[in-house]
């Protein structure tokens, strides 16, 4: 498989053999369905004059030689048309997004295939041996390294897994974007660390609603910030929206007073309500780090009637697991789970298997005694209660032990020498 | 209590532009003040102490250098939001990169020799030996790095770093006679002897050293700063070249009105202390050694990871300080070579630690025109910058300093070698 820096700098003759110039670029272009792109035309420089071939008037390409079909003087330029990749000014040397093994890294070569007459990008190198290729030492380094067959999987990345950094090219590419889709937030997150501010900033302006909160949800608060910086505040009202309250609340928090009151009042009443009541709480007690979304019932509904108001509100909840009871004035009486709901009769009303002991926080504990209780009684979440015990939210486990182990898994602001 | 509130909104454009600017400040000071490392302080001091005032007229000639090439420095990250040795990879690929990285890396190692020494000379004002002192800094420098928050040490730096103000106040109050400073400012001399134009080259590469361009643009695209913003980066930029360079002057000028005057020669950094003098009389040492212990330090610390993080950057090697080491080899690597190797060299027996911090800033100033024909050819390249490229006149300007620089350059490695291939010692 012949590489792209095996080629660029070979010598172009026409069909008498006279030089033309010197290879200098390649262009390449999706065609139909194949997710590898097409050489459709390379550049040949000979001084300052350039031309462009297109593919077409090639006779052989992969060759010590390039030779062309016509004459030089009967050679029609190619016309560059928008959709074209340029692969020496803007993939060779540029990082991109492996969206296989979920990492940012830098091209080091390009490795060609040909298939049914026409060559295609197959593969990325970003590996060490590539970059011994550019310098020169090929020959060297495949005599010193005997790859273990993970390093070379790891070093080759498949074209179809890769992801161009928009904002590098001049223009956009339609077809990628679809692959970043289907990442796990939490990859997306990972990927997100790896570029630079203004990189990351295009990435993010291209995810859907839905996906950016979760993105956002996966990293601290202070690289959320940083990264919105630069987005209009009607886009962060509606981000701010998908996102669960209290993670809404500790992204506000770590914004100006001025710009976070801007946004409260840009986002919907009900969503704004929850945060606010959220922001109002000291940020390291229970208040402060509780959801106000959770499932409440009154303890005379029967099994199968709550398993109905689930259907309605389970979407919009972040846990259906524990289901709270409470009387009229949101006093909390009890708890059930879902296993519980689902092993008894439809027709029993809940005050009949729900537990009345229930374990519970107050708005202003500490954040340890919530990770404590929840270690303790092996729980999902607890509920956080006022001093009359009428509910106010819940703490689901993962948030609690957040602050009390260290989250390496979250991502952090990339600082310079972090 | 209305009025106030009122009055507060009134100032609100102003508040905004005062946030942008102090959220923007920070890697043109820094920069400036890394510029008074020991290599720095040693540079100046003799300047001073061996030519008197008569090398002050350099000084507002850097200044004008200073600010020029840290604003095309400033001007390529605030537009790419890249670092240096990022941009150099794109647009000129991977066998340049190989090379100027590589010269990089050779003169950056000269640095931290220089920094290390720097130790060794303000311990030896002590009496302590520089066996015991450069291997307890070097490990301590090493630990610092990983253990600490790189933001905390950076300040904690910044603070000490107002020591430099000594010299100032030193300056004035040894009395020079200032017409006689002032002489020395606008009357251009040159000779055309080794030792002066090796001075000269000398300030010239430890004002605008290379590994500061490249540390430089780093911290400024890691700031994210907005292309609109810009005008407030280049406050941050001018403010930041003018501290160092009048410091740096100041150090020359208590140099030239206390050693000078003396007649003394800058042999040990004792003698380096005398300058102190009128502001601290016998206290005049241990200012000093801590003075230069301080920017020693700072720069063992910043100058190789500096390093290992522009070189991985290049490369696509993984680099962090967070990872697992197994995870970043090379990142490792490269830093902790330079950190040991550095400290080896001073232990070796050599003649003069004086002579040793400035050859590594001679050679700065060796590799600097090549570094700016590279940030020349990057700044004008309108795919990487847009709109943001050289104006006309900028670009003759910037050229005509280039070339002044390579003709220095060559003319001071010309004199260096020729007595070698003759035959002759030179002093």
């Amino acid at each position: 498989m012949p590489f792209i820096s095996q080629l660029i700098g070979h010598p172009v003759a026409d069909l008498d053999g006279e030089p033309v110039g010197t290879l200098t670029e390649l262009l390449a272009r999706y065609e139909g369905r194949i997710p590898h792109p097409k050489i459709v035309a390379l550049e040949v420089k000979k001084g300052k004059r350039s031309l462009m071939v297109a593919i077409d008037d090639v006779a052989v390409l992969i060759a010590p030689a390039v030779s062309l079909k016509e004459k030089q003087q009967n050679v029609v330029p190619y016309e560059p048309c928008p959709d074209d990749l340029y692969l020496v000014r803007d993939v060779l040397d540029k990082q991109i997004i492996d969206t296989e093994g979920v990492r940012v890294v830098r091209v080091n070569d390009l490795e060609l295939m040909r298939v049914d007459g026409g060559i295609f990008i197959a593969n990325v190198d970003v590996s060490g041996a590539g970059l011994m290729r550019r310098l020169g030492l090929g020959t060297l380094s495949r005599r010193l390294t005997t790859r273990s067959p993970r390093a070379t999987l790891r070093g080759v990345i498949s074209w179809d897994d890769v992801e161009l950094i928009a904002g590098d090219q001049p223009m956009r590419l339609k077809v990628p974007g679809e692959k970043l889709v289907d990442l796990h937030p939490a990859d997306l997150a990972e990927i997100l660390s790896d570029l630079s501010r203004q990189e990351g900033r295009d990435f993010l302006e291209s995810l859907d609603l839905e996906t950016l909160a979760d993105t956002l949800e996966e990293v601290e608060p202070d690289f959320q910030a940083s990264l919105i910086e630069g987005m209009s505040n009607e886009r962060v009202a509606d981000v701010l929206e998908e996102m669960e309250p209290d993670e809404a609340a500790d992204l506000l928090a770590e914004l100006p007073e001025d710009r976070s009151q801007e946004l409260l009042e840009l986002m919907e009443e009900e969503e704004a309500k929850d945060v606010r009541k959220l922001l109002a709480h000291p940020e390291d007690s229970a208040g402060g780090i509780m959801t106000t979304e959770y499932i409440a019932v009154p303890p005379n509904l029967s099994a199968e009637s709550v398993m109905q108001v689930i259907r309605e509100q389970g979407e919009d909840v972040e846990l259906i697991f524990y289901i709270y009871v409470t009387d009229v004035e949101n006093h909390l009486i009890g708890v059930f789970s879902l296993r519980e709901l689902v092993l008894a009769e439809p027709g029993t009303p809940v005050f009949e298997f729900m537990e009345k002991r229930v374990v519970m926080i107050g708005l202003e504990d500490s954040q340890e005694e919530c990770a404590q209780l929840i270690a303790k009684y092996d729980l999902i979440a607890i509920p956080v209660v006022d001093r009359e015990k009428r509910i106010h939210g819940i703490v689901t486990a993962d948030d609690a032990l957040d602050k009390i182990i260290p989250t390496t898994w979250k991502k952090r602001l990339p600082r310079l020498y972090h | 209590m209305r009025a106030t509130g009122l009055f507060w909104k009134r100032l609100k454009p102003y508040r905004t532009r005062l946030a942008i600017l102090m959220a923007v400040i920070g890697p043109g000071i820094i920069t400036a003040n890394v510029d008074n490392d020991a290599g720095g302080i040693t540079t100046y001091s003799v300047a001073g102490a061996h030519y008197g005032y008569s090398l002050l007229w350099m000084m507002p000639l850097v200044l004008l250098a200073l600010v020029v090439v840290q604003e095309i420095s400033a001007r390529l990250g605030v537009v790419t939001g890249k670092g240096l040795s990022d941009l150099i990879r794109e647009s000129l690929g991977v066998r340049a990169t190989a090379i100027l990285l590589g010269l990089l890396v050779f003169v950056n190692l000269a640095n931290t020799v220089s920094e290390f020494a720097g130790v060794a000379a303000s311990m030896e004002i002590f009496g302590i030996s520089k066996f015991i002192s450069v291997p307890l800094a070097a490990a301590g420098v090493w630990v610092l790095v990983l253990r600490f928050n790189y933001k905390t040490i950076e300040r904690v730096f910044l603070i000490a770093s107002t020591i430099y103000l000594t010299y100032v106040a030193s300056g004035i109050l040894a009395r020079p006679d200032w017409n006689e400073v002032w002489h020395g400012f606008y009357t251009p001399n040159f000779q055309f002897d080794l030792g002066y134009i090796t001075i000269f080259v000398t300030i010239i590469g430890t004002t605008i050293a290379p590994w500061m361009q490249f540390y430089q643009q780093s911290s400024i695209a890691d700031k994210g700063i907005k292309v609109g913003n810009y005008r407030y980066e280049i406050i941050d930029v001018v403010i930041g070249s003018l501290f160092a360079v009048v410091v740096a002057s100041f150090i020359m000028i208590a140099c030239a009105a206390t050693i000078f005057k003396e007649g003394v020669t800058i042999e040990t950094a004792k003698d380096a202390a005398l300058a102190l003098g009128p502001l601290a009389g016998r206290y005049a040492q241990t200012l000093f050694a801590l003075g230069l212990l301080n920017a020693s330090l700072f720069s063992a610390a910043i100058l190789p990871l500096s390093t290992a993080y522009v070189v991985c950057e290049a490369f696509g090697w993984e680099a962090s300080l967070r990872r697992e080491i197994k995870e970043v080899k090379v990142f490792f690597g490269i830093y902790t070579a330079l950190i040991v190797l550095g400290a080896a060299i001073i232990l070796l027996p050599v003649k003069s630690l004086i002579q040793t911090m400035l050859a590594s800033q001679t050679m700065n100033g060796v590799l600097l025109p090549v570094i700016l024909i590279v940030m020349l050819r990057l700044v004008n390249d309108r795919g990487v910058m847009g709109d943001y490229v050289n104006g006309r006149w900028f670009n003759l300007l910037v050229w005509v300093a280039v070339i002044i620089l390579i003709i220095l350059a060559l003319i001071l490695v010309g004199l260096s070698v020729i007595p070698l291939f003759v035959g002759k010692g030179f002093q």
